[in-house]
């Protein structure tokens, strides 16, 4: 889709401010429903194209991505742009500079359309823990676009952008675009840099592209990824372009565990019909274990939160806009917190403490570390066998809004075949390959740690025969 | 999980709450302390932490002043509305 809209801006079929302003109709008609946006940049957009307009009309050379209109979740910043992550806490904060992916986007000339909503610090699987609104899933409006980065997936699934950038601490870019029936990647662990993004569990954290085909999500990953000295666990990925890449060659592994009770029927369907279609190709299927699996979840309830509840300490109401003067400290501590967090960020928040204070560390987070290393090891033992192994993004259908949101243990069990790729570090891809009563069906591919250019690579070819 | 417990856990992350959304943190938490104990039946005697977000161990970056952060104290400062000069102005700590 970036490089058909880009011939059309090379050949003049259309400009760049015919482009945007189309965008932004759409937004228009369709968002007063998807409620995907928090805020839109539409005068710098226009001022932008026109910019890239001029540029095109004396005959320059534009880049691939110029032009080409994206919005990104609200816990990016974008300098001078409002960042609320959601969160009533930082309603009236405007970021003070740019993130690093979308410093990159810029000087590639993409045009922003605005931010997009999400769960509160990226804590939740639907969107409804915003405060401010409920994405809908535009595939059926009754239906949750998943989470954290719904509104981003929501957007791409309405067409109202080309591409949006989400982030990913536990499946928040893959199972909102498999609920949307969108493509969502989740990078290797350090591929993109963090700086700029607000940050939820910073071991676990990693932002990646939301998009309509694999190819224009390997575009926006080429363009965002990268060694950044402004994050430190940020480094290069050496660019595999394997032209030589057959299906033929290629070993898929199904791990057994991620087939069992829980799965709803039609995905497993599904998924066994694509594979067969693979294995048609000439690839070879192979069953494959990985036994700590079912400990990946509750793994990652100890991790996150501890790692949340450290990262959210910096939200004391002295910086990013307090909501109201306190005569002392203790009460502006307090105050704000309290009034500032909804429900499921003070849970973590509370979660996180306790499983860090005294007497329970050893019991739970140190716990959950060496489990950590054991399934980040399996994952390793596993890719010397296999080059890719084969999952359901999610274990059911997007569920209805207001179905799972009084229970937090069920809305965590949305993320259960998502979090084992951000513990382990590993790159994974949302691919939709099918669809049940007008309801999207997606399949999770995952790749060995820094794989991302070979999984992207073998993901384009599976999409096309699927198509 | 009782609320003496409950309000050491609050008073640690500066959060006042109302009793009853109290009651609902600890009914919560307790329903996910359960389900997170289930690592207590691994086995990971002599295994190592993983602490990072990955295998790889870590580096230091050199102690040098970033010319890309100097032009960026006006805007942060910004952020924070209760200023007085150059300073970030906050409530009495005491009485």
């Amino acid at each position: 889709m970036i490089k058909e809209i880009h011939q059309k801006l090379v050949n003049r079929e259309i400009t760049a401010t015919e482009l945007i302003s189309g965008y932004f109709q759409t937004i228009d008609e369709k968002d007063s429903q998807v409620k995907a946006f928090l805020s839109l940049t539409k005068e710098e957009a226009l001022q932008q194209a026109k910019k890239i307009d001029e540029k095109i009309k004396k005959g320059e050379e534009i880049n691939i991505l110029e032009g080409i209109p994206y919005a990104v979740k609200d816990n990016m910043l974008v300098n001078g742009v409002k960042a609320t992550a959601g969160s009533k806490i930082l309603e009236n904060y405007i970021a003070s500079f740019d993130a690093t992916v979308i410093k990159k986007l810029k000087e590639q000339g993409a045009i922003l359309l605005g931010k997009t909503n999400m769960d509160e610090f990226a804590m939740g699987s639907s969107t409804e823990n915003s405060a401010f609104f409920t994405t809908k899933n535009p595939c059926d409006l009754e239906r949750v676009p998943g989470g954290s980065s719904g509104g981003s997936a929501a957007a791409v699934a309405s067409k109202m952008s080309v591409f949006t950038l989400g982030s990913d601490t536990g499946g928040s870019i893959r199972q909102p675009a498999g609920f949307c029936g969108v493509v969502g990647f989740k990078p290797s662990y350090g591929a993109v840099s963090r700086y700029g993004l607000i940050a939820m569990a910073s071991s676990l954290d990693i932002i990646g592209p939301l998009t309509q085909s694999v190819e224009d999500a390997e575009i926006v990953f080429k363009t965002i990824c990268g060694k950044d000295p402004m994050d430190s666990t940020s480094y290069n990925l050496e660019e595999i372009h394997n032209t030589q890449y057959r299906i033929q060659n290629t070993v898929f592994g199904l791990p057994k565990e991620y087939f069992q009770e829980g799965l709803d029927g039609k995905i497993k369907k599904t998924i066994a019909e694509v594979i067969k279609k693979i294995k048609s190709k000439g690839a070879t299927i192979k069953e494959v274990s990985l036994p700590s699996t079912s400990y990946a979840l509750p793994c990652y309830y100890i991790i996150m939160p501890a790692e949340a509840s450290s990262n959210l300490a910096r939200f004391d109401g002295i910086r990013y806009s307090p909501i109201s003067n306190y005569p002392n400290l203790h009460d502006l501590y307090f105050k704000t917190r309290g009034k500032g967090f909804g429900a499921e960020v003070r849970r973590r928040i509370v979660l996180g403490t306790y499983v860090l204070s005294s007497g329970y560390y050893e019991a739970y987070y140190k716990k959950a570390q060496q489990v950590r290393k054991l399934i980040a090891q399996e994952f390793d033992k596993v890719f010397q066998e296999v080059d890719f192994l084969i999952t359901p993004t999610s274990p059911t259908f997007p569920f209805k809004i207001g179905e799972k949101v009084d229970d937090p243990l069920s809305m965590y069990l949305s993320d259960i075949f998502t979090v084992s790729a951000n513990i382990a570090g590993v790159p994974a891809i949302n691919l939709p390959c099918g669809q049940a009563d007008n309801l999207p069906i997606s399949m999770q591919i995952i790749g060995p740690y820094l794989s991302d250019f070979s999984l992207l690579n073998v993901t384009k070819t599976i999409e096309n025969i699927i198509s | 999980m009782d609320f003496t417990e409950i309000d050491h856990l609050l008073k640690l992350a500066r959060i006042e709450l109302s009793s009853q959304e109290k009651e609902r943190i600890a009914l919560d938490l307790e329903n996910i302390l359960d389900y997170v104990k289930q690592l207590q039946k691994v086995n990971t005697d002599g295994v190592e932490s993983m602490t990072g977000g990955t295998l790889l161990e870590n580096i230091c970056d050199s102690d040098k002043i970033d010319k890309q952060k100097e032009n960026i104290s006006e805007k942060l400062k910004e952020s924070a509305p209760y200023l007085k000069d150059d300073y970030i102005k906050i409530p009495p700590i005491f009485e």
